[in-house]
């Protein structure tokens, strides 16, 4: 077959309306490919969603849907002093209730992990050393958060526990205590606990966003009369900047689906008196421990969503 | 403006030696020209001026000012980096001011310096846009731009050209001479570019392997080569160099034939001078009765061929090898000994596998020993 063969038989081909049966073509393959992964998404998180916005407005007895009850669930769960506590909340006494634990995480434990990640890749960047610290680091990252509430039980245990030794030998008895159960403190503990993990997670984001940066442009900074201090300012905190709106983001995230470390240290109760329960755990106990109050679980783990969706959406469409 | 001095300057990075014993002087308002291959550590010593690296042994002046140990901020110096280094999140306008803006200038003052500066680079119509929406020759100008904008004593360049086209290199070759000329800034410019050196230094520094090989005015590096390294890496092509024997007072090039070393020194005389060491040696060169190995340098153009034997003169045979027409000249490669030399010949006589006689001017031909210096 000749070359202008082979050309005619193109032409041929389009008169016919081959561009359209090349685009019928491209959408049969598309929608063969995506089919099994948006099934899988549909049946495991749209449907779910669909499902409890839908079993929200209606009352339960225990997992049989009953009648309709339009916002009574809603208005319930948000006044139920476990998920916001007004009273404790202006003497500032525990329990406040777990959205109000739920914000404290995030107020205390994102910036605090975000800047040590930060500090720590700072510091370790001209490190000898250097890979070693970071795989330490890191690897509270990698421990599951159920095991992570468990080593803070024992680092926080009143006899044996690490951090009550470390205070003895400090000469500081009087701070001894069983911090996990001590009201008005043990939400910090589990917090610095959750920071302590958590850095992990930022420092490596932290660490490569530092190795990204040409050095050069510090050097140039250092020419131009820029000290330390202004070099962090000026450069190298604006080209991080994109790390830390995933790092701080992230954290949120982390934080607002609490649940392990809370669940290991204070049990489904969320501590003595729901003193550091937090929303995961709210959802939880309305779910599955009698009295199962089905409708407050589907509204709380709602609010969960409410706050988690976008920053979650923000992400994903970040460049 | 500010005299430069490296005193016995050296540098190592753990095993790796840098710098070795480095001497430089560079003097007020002069564009020197640090030329050398790369990891010949040219670099190193830019950044030993610039402060970014401390020297392991041996002292900076500034004038008379002991300057290393300081940071590069104490020292008012300016340096353009190999990649221009702009803050790609800065427009240019701050990217300019920031050097001022960093030792407290007000923003009016800042935005009338940035102004005179972008003007005289013409830029000013770019001063909103930040670094990534510019071409390589605008950035190249923001960054001299922001190493101007404060009146540095030192202006320091690494490679700044290096990564333009041809077409451009060329412009801010003409440019960046036209602003130090203007400025009288003294100004050490790093490249691996002979083209570069040669054209816009006062004096190139010629380093390989460390060390400091030549420091001379462009012309003086290409007419005597101290070294014969030097030689080969000055000139395109480079020299070429004929390894032989000298005896007799002549120099033997095996089955080539035989340069008469006497008419070489001869002409040679009134340079060598010059330098003591070198009278001493060129003298010995003449005894008779001497024998050892020597270098003869003749560069490309100064080699003249011919398809006969010449009646007189100093003659090397050989047989072409291959033939490359550049367009200005036609680069005859011929088999010499098993060598291929170079020769720059105008017009087209000869053909692959011609027996061809080189011939040259006892004027243009350098003798090298068996360390590579200078004799003749």
């Amino acid at each position: 077959m000749s070359l202008q063969d082979h050309i005619d038989g193109i032409t041929v081909d389009r008169d016919e309306g081959g561009l359209l049966d090349i685009d019928r073509e491209k959408a049969v393959a598309l929608a063969v490919f995506l089919v099994p992964g948006l099934t899988l998404f549909g049946i495991f998180s749209v449907a779910p969603i669909v499902y409890s916005v839908f079993g929200s407005f209606f009352s339960w007895d225990t997992f049989t849907l009953e009648s309709f009850v339009g916002l009574d669930n809603w208005i319930r769960s948000l006044t139920d002093q476990l998920i916001i506590h007004w009273p404790n909340m202006q003497e500032l006494r525990y329990p406040m209730g777990a959205l109000t634990h739920n914000l404290l995480w995030v107020v205390i434990h994102v910036p605090a992990s975000t800047f040590l990640g930060l500090g720590l890749a700072l510091l370790f960047a001209d490190l000898k050393g250097r890979r070693f610290l970071r795989s330490m680091i890191f690897v509270g990252f990698t421990v599951p958060p159920i095991v992570i509430g468990l080593v803070l039980m024992f680092i926080y245990d009143p006899r044996a526990g690490l951090f009550n030794e470390v205070l003895r030998v400090l000469g500081q008895e009087q701070w001894v205590r069983n911090w996990t159960q001590s009201p008005q403190v043990a939400i910090y503990a589990l917090i610095a606990g959750g920071i302590w993990v958590h850095t992990g997670f930022s420092m490596l984001l932290y660490s490569s966003a530092l190795s990204a940066i040409d050095p050069s442009l510090l050097e140039s900074a250092k020419v131009d009369g820029a000290g330390a201090w202004r070099r962090f300012r000026d450069i190298i905190w604006p080209l991080v900047r994109p790390v830390t709106a995933v790092v701080v983001i992230m954290g949120i995230i982390w934080v607002m689906r609490m649940f392990d470390i809370v669940y290991a240290a204070g049990g489904a109760a969320g501590g003595p008196n729901h003193a550091y329960s937090v929303l995961g755990i709210e959802v939880y106990r309305a779910a599955f421990r009698p009295p199962i109050d089905y409708g407050m679980a589907m509204v709380v783990a709602l609010v969960q969503l409410f706050i988690v969706a976008p920053l979650a959406l923000y992400i994903a469409r970040m460049n | 403006m500010v005299a430069i001095t490296l005193e016995n300057v050296s540098k190592y990075f753990g095993e790796t030696v840098a710098n070795y014993q480095v001497n430089l002087q560079v003097t007020d308002g002069e564009f020197l020209v640090i030329l050398g291959p790369s990891g010949c550590g040219k670099t190193t010593a830019l950044r030993l001026i610039a402060g970014l690296e401390q020297p392991s042994e041996g002292a900076i002046y500034f004038d008379d000012d002991r300057v290393d140990g300081r940071s590069p901020s104490a020292r008012n110096i300016a340096m353009v980096f190999q990649n221009y280094a702009l803050y790609p999140h800065m427009t240019v306008a701050e990217n300019i001011g920031y050097p001022l803006k960093v030792r407290g200038f007000s923003p009016d003052e800042r935005d009338e310096k940035v102004e005179d500066v972008t003007s005289l680079l013409h830029i000013e119509d770019q001063v909103e846009k930040k670094p990534g929406a510019l071409s390589g020759g605008q950035r190249q100008r923001v960054a001299l731009a922001r190493a101007i904008v404060r009146e540095p004593t030192v202006f320091l360049l690494d490679e700044p050209l290096s990564n333009l086209d041809a077409k451009l290199r060329q412009e801010m070759r003409s440019e960046l001479k036209r602003l130090q000329n203007e400025l009288e800034i003294t100004t050490v410019y790093v490249t691996h570019n002979q083209e570069e050196a040669m054209s816009m230094s006062d004096r190139v520094a010629v380093m390989n392997q460390g060390t400091v090989q030549q420091v001379a005015p462009p012309q003086e590096l290409y007419d005597r080569p101290r070294t014969a390294w030097v030689a080969q890496f000055i000139g395109s092509p480079p020299m070429n160099l004929f390894q032989g024997t000298r005896r007799n007072g002549s120099i033997d090039l095996g089955e080539a034939g035989t340069v008469d070393l006497s008419g070489v020194l001869e002409a040679k005389e009134a340079v060598v001078e010059t330098s003591e060491r070198d009278d001493v040696q060129s003298t010995a060169l003449l005894a008779s009765d001497t024998q050892g190995t020597v270098s003869l340098g003749i560069r490309p153009e100064n080699l003249t061929l011919a398809s006969t034997p010449p009646p007189s003169g100093n003659v090397i045979e050989g047989r072409v090898d291959t033939v490359e027409p550049m367009g200005e000249y036609i680069l005859v490669n011929v088999s010499v000994n098993d060598q291929i030399v170079n020769a720059k010949v105008s017009d087209r006589t000869v053909s692959r596998g011609d027996r061809v006689y080189l011939t040259f001017d006892t004027n243009d031909a350098y003798v090298y020993d068996t360390n590579g210096d200078l004799v003749a």
